[in-house]
C-alpha cells in the first residue's frame, strides 16, 4: 500500500519503458561521465524513437526481443546500485533495529510514562483493531476471484464506517531508517 | 628505577588498561563504559605503551615474563610467557595508536548507532586479543588471541545482521579462518610431540625442520592473511562499518598470519621448500589482488584488494627470509592503509552512504582535508620515496631483484606493483578530481575535530614512521649494498610505469567510445571466477561425500550388500544354478543312477 502494486502481467508498454530504463542504468555505469553519457544516452534514446509508431504487435515484441539480447550482451558486470536498493550497500542495513509493533505491549510501566499520549491512545486503537479484524476478513473473502487473487493490490473500504483490509500492518509499520 | 623492572612493569599496566573497561563495569553498576570513556582508555595504553618502546630502542632491551602455569600434564608445561621482543615492542605502540584514531573516528561516524557502546566493546575486545597474539611466546596463549580475533571478526562483520550479505560475509571470514586454524594446529601438535615445549624460543634448532609442520604454519597464515587460496573472505568482510575495516582487515588482524610467520622464522630459514612456497603464494597473491583491484568500483573493495596485496607482498617477504623487512611493511603499511579507510569512511558518511566512485568527483573542492589525507596514503602505498611505503616496499623489491629467486616471482610482484600504482591513482582521479557526479547535493560537512584530527594524525604517521623505524632499529641481516642502476631504480620506474597506465586508461574513459565487456574485464570483476567456481562446487561435493559415506557406504554396502542380502544373494546363485537339475523326469534320475554307477565302477 502506498507503492504500486503487482499485476499478473505486464503490458508491452511497461516492457518497452523497462528496457528502456535498464539500458540507461547500464549506460550510465559504463559511460562515467556525464557528457560521454549524454551522447550516448540521446542515441539510444533516438534508437528506441525510431520504432515508436509500430502497430503490428509481432514486429513490435520481435524488436523488444532483439533488444533485450542486445542489452545481456552489452550489460555491465558491476551495475551502480543505489545504497538503498535492493543489492546495495545499505539495503536493509537497519532491518535488525526494526522491532515490530506488540513489543510496545511488554515495555515497563515506567518507559510507558514517558510516551503517555501515545499509551492513551493505544488502547482504543487496539480496540478498534480487534473490532474491524472480522469484517476486513469478510470483505477480502468476498472480493477475491474463485481461483486465487489476479493482482496484490488491496481494495479499499466498500462500506460507510469500515476500515480498508489490512490496514493495521500498514499503519503499524516502522520507519524505514528506525534510528 | 632500574630498566628491566621499568619494561616490564609498563608493559604490564599497558594490557591492564586496555583490560579495565571490560572488567570494571561486571564489578559495579555505576561504573559503565560509554564511547569517550573507551577512546580515553586506548589513548593513555598507547602512552604507556611508548615506555618499552624507549627503552628497546635506546638499549635494544627485550625480555620473556613466564607466569602462572597450567599444571595440565606432568611432562608438558604451558606457562602463560609473555615476549617482548623487538616484534612486540614495536608494534604495540602502533597498534594502539592506530587503534585510537580509529575510535576517536568511529565516535562520529557510528554516532547514529543505538548500541554503539556495544560496538566499542567489541573493538575493545579484539584488541586484548590482537595484543595477546603479539605479545604471546607460548603457541597456547598465541592460539587463544588467534581464535579471539577470529570470533571478533564475526561479530563485527555481521554488526549490522539484519543484512543478508552483511550475514554470508560473516561466516565466509570464520569458515576461511577455520580452514587455516586446522593448519595451525597441526603444528602446535607437532611442536607438542616433538619438541614437547610450545615455547617459541625452545623450539628453535639448526638442524633442518620437517616440511609438514612448517605446511601447517603456512596454511594458517594464508587463512589468516587472506592469500590466494583462502581469499574470498576479505573483500567480503568490507560489509562491516567503516572502524570495523579501518581496524581489523587492513592494519591488525589479517596480519596475524603474517606475525605467525615472522615468530616462527628461524623454523622456516632452514627449509628451502617452505621459503619457495611462501615466496610463489605472496606472489600469486599479489598480483591477483591487483587485478582484481583494477575494475572495482566500491572505495571499500578497492582498498581492501590493496590489502590483500600488500599481504601477498609481505608473504613474498617471509620467502625471502626477510622477517624484519615484513614486520617493517606491516608497521608502515598500517598507518596508511588506516587512514585509507578513515577518509573513505569520511566520504561514505558525507555522500549518505554512496561508497561507488562513479558517482564521486571534486571532492577535493568539498572535502580537502579528507582527500588530501587520502592522496598521502595513496602515494605512501605506492611507495613514493621518503614516505612511509617507501622504507619497506623499496628496500622488497631491491631484495627480491638480487636474489637467486625464481624470476617468476619477481616479474608478478613488479606487475602486482604497477597495477598498485594504477588502482590507486584512477582511484584517486575518480574520486577527488573532475567535475562532480553526484547523484543529490549532500550537505558536506568535515570540520568536525573527531574526523579531522584522527585523519591527520595518521597521515604524519604515514609520513614520519618509516623514517622513524628504520632509523632506530638495527637490522639483523645486511641490505644489499651494490647493485646496477637499473635494479636500484626498478621500483620507482615501475610505478612510473603504472602511473601512466592509469593517465592513459583515464584518457580513453573520456573519449567518445561505447566501452563493451571483454575477458580481460570480466576476470576481473568477478574476481577471477574463484567464488563462483568454488563456493557451491567444493560445499556441495562435500556435503554430497558426506551424505554418500553415510548412507551408501554404512547402510547399503555394510548392513545390506556385505551383511544378510548379500549371503542371500550368493545363496540364491548356487541355488538358481543347482535347480536346472531338479528336472523331475525319471529319465533324468536313471541316468544320474548310471552315471555315478559308472564313475564308482571305473574308480575302483
Amino acid at each position: 500500500v502506498g507503492q504500486p502494486e503487482m499485476a499478473a502481467y505486464l503490458t508491452h508498454q511497461q516492457k518497452v519503458l523497462r528496457l528502456y530504463k535498464k539500458s540507461l542504468r547500464h549506460l550510465e555505469s559504463w559511460c562515467i561521465y556525464r557528457d560521454k553519457y549524454r551522447y550516448f544516452a540521446c542515441l539510444l534514446r533516438e534508437r528506441f524513437d525510431k520504432n515508436k509508431d509500430v502497430k503490428d504487435m509481432v514486429k513490435a515484441t520481435e524488436l523488444l526481443k532483439a533488444g533485450e539480447e542486445e542489452f545481456w550482451a552489452n550489460q555491465h558486470p558491476q551495475p551502480y546500485i543505489f545504497p538503498d536498493s535492493p543489492g546495495g550497500t545499505s539495503y536493509e542495513r537497519y532491518e535488525c533495529y526494526k522491532i515490530p509493533e506488540w513489543c510496545l505491549d511488554y515495555w515497563h510501566p515506567s518507559e510507558k510514562a514517558m510516551y503517555p499520549d501515545y499509551f492513551a491512545k493505544r488502547e482504543q486503537w487496539k480496540k478498534l483493531q480487534r473490532e474491524s479484524w472480522d469484517k476486513e476478513i469478510k470483505q477480502l473473502e468476498e472480493e477475491t476471484p474463485a481461483d486465487g487473487p489476479k493482482t496484490e493490490a488491496l481494495p479499499p473500504a466498500r462500506k460507510e464506517g469500515h476500515l480498508p483490509p489490512l490496514w493495521w500492518q500498514y499503519v503499524t509499520r516502522p520507519r524505514e531508517i528506525p534510528m | 628505577m632500574e630498566p628491566t623492572l621499568l619494561f616490564n612493569v609498563s608493559m604490564l599496566i599497558t594490557m591492564t588498561i586496555i583490560i579495565t573497561p571490560m572488567l570494571l563495569p561486571l564489578l559495579s553498576k555505576k561504573l559503565q563504559n560509554s564511547p569517550t570513556t573507551i577512546t580515553h582508555t586506548v589513548k593513555t595504553a598507547f602512552l604507556t605503551s611508548l615506555v618499552p618502546t624507549m627503552l628497546f630502542m635506546h638499549s635494544g632491551m627485550e625480555s620473556i615474563i613466564s607466569h602462572w602455569e597450567w599444571k595440565f600434564i606432568m611432562n608438558f608445561k604451558i606457562p602463560l610467557s609473555l615476549k617482548m621482543d623487538q616484534y612486540s615492542t614495536m608494534f604495540l605502540p602502533i597498534a594502539l595508536f592506530v587503534t585510537w584514531s580509529i575510535l576517536q573516528f568511529a565516535t562520529w561516524y557510528m554516532a547514529s548507532e543505538p548500541y554503539i557502546t556495544k560496538f566499542f566493546s567489541y573493538l575493545l575486545m579484539f584488541m586484548i586479543a590482537m595484543l595477546t597474539l603479539t605479545i604471546a611466546n607460548n603457541m597456547f596463549l598465541l592460539f587463544i588471541g588467534w581464535e579471539g580475533v577470529g570470533i571478533m571478526s564475526f561479530l563485527l562483520i555481521g554488526w549490522w545482521q539484519g543484512r543478508a550479505e552483511a550475514n554470508t560475509a560473516a561466516l565466509q571470514a570464520v569458515l576461511y579462518n577455520r580452514i587455516g586454524d586446522i593448519g595451525l594446529i597441526l603444528s602446535m601438535a607437532w611442536l607438542a610431540s616433538s619438541m614437547n615445549t610450545w615455547e617459541i624460543q625452545q623450539t628453535f634448532s639448526t638442524t633442518q625442520t620437517p616440511t609438514l609442520p612448517l605446511l601447517g604454519l603456512i596454511l594458517a597464515a594464508t587463512g589468516k592473511s587472506a592469500q590466494f587460496g583462502l581469499h574470498p573472505w576479505l573483500p567480503a568482510a568490507m560489509e562491516g562499518p567503516t572502524p570495523v575495516s579501518a581496524l581489523l582487515h587492513s592494519s591488525t588482524m589479517v596480519v596475524a598470519g603474517i606475525f605467525l610467520l615472522i615468530r616462527t622464522h628461524p623454523l622456516l630459514a632452514n627449509n628451502q621448500t617452505a621459503l619457495s612456497l611462501c615466496l610463489s603464494l605472496g606472489a600469486l597473491s599479489t598480483l591477483f589482488a591487483a587485478t582484481c583491484a583494477l575494475t572495482q568500483n566500491d572505495i571499500k573493495k578497492i582498498i581492501a584488494f590493496s590489502t590483500s596485496s600488500q599481504l601477498g607482498l609481505m608473504m613474498v617477504t617471509i620467502g625471502l627470509n626477510l622477517p624484519q623487512l615484513a614486520f617493517l611493511h606491516i608497521s608502515t603499511h598500517a598507518f596508511f592503509k588506516a587512514m585509507l579507510f578513515l577518509c573513505s569512511g569520511s566520504i561514505i558518511h558525507n555522500l549518505n552512504g554512496g561508497q561507488d566512485i562513479r558517482k564521486m568527483g571534486c571532492l577535493q573542492k568539498m572535502l580537502p582535508t579528507t582527500t588530501s589525507c587520502l592522496t598521502i596514503g595513496n602515494l605512501a602505498l605506492m611507495g613514493t620515496p621518503f614516505l612511509a611505503g617507501f622504507y619497506s616496499k623499496d628496500l622488497i623489491i631491491e631484495k627480491l631483484n638480487t636474489s637467486y629467486l625464481n624470476t617468476w616471482a619477481l616479474f608478478l610482484t613488479l606487475l602486482a606493483t604497477t597495477f598498485t600504482a594504477t588502482y590507486s591513482l584512477g582511484m584517486t582521479l575518480l574520486v577527488q578530481t573532475g567535475y562532480t557526479r553526484m547523484i543529490t547535493m549532500p550537505s558536506m560537512n568535515e570540520n568536525n575535530p573527531t574526523i579531522t584530527n584522527p585523519i591527520t594524525r595518521l597521515a604524519l604517521g604515514s609520513i614520519m614512521a618509516g623514517l622513524l623505524i628504520t632509523s632506530y632499529i638495527t637490522p639483523t641481516k645486511t641490505p644489499p649494498m651494490t647493485m646496477p642502476t637499473l635494479t636500484k631504480t626498478a621500483a620507482i620506474i615501475i610505478t612510473m610505469l603504472g602511473i601512466i597506465l592509469a593517465l592513459e586508461l583515464a584518457n580513453t574513459t573520456h573519449t567518445l567510445t561505447q566501452p563493451k565487456q571483454n575477458t580481460y574485464l570480466n576476470f576481473s570483476s568477478t574476481l577471477g571466477y574463484f567464488n563462483y567456481l568454488t563456493h557451491r562446487l567444493s560445499s556441495m561435493k562435500l556435503l554430497n561425500n558426506g551424505q554418500k559415506i553415510a548412507s551408501h557406504l554404512i547402510d547399503l554396502s555394510w548392513y545390506k550388500k556385505m551383511g544378510p542380502e548379500g549371503l542371500a544373494d550368493l545363496q540364491l546363485m548356487a541355488a538358481k544354478t543347482s535347480t536346472t537339475l531338479h528336472t523331475g523326469l525319471i529319465k533324468t534320475y536313471l541316468g544320474t543312477f548310471a552315471l555315478s554307477i559308472l564313475i564308482i565302477m571305473l574308480s575302483t
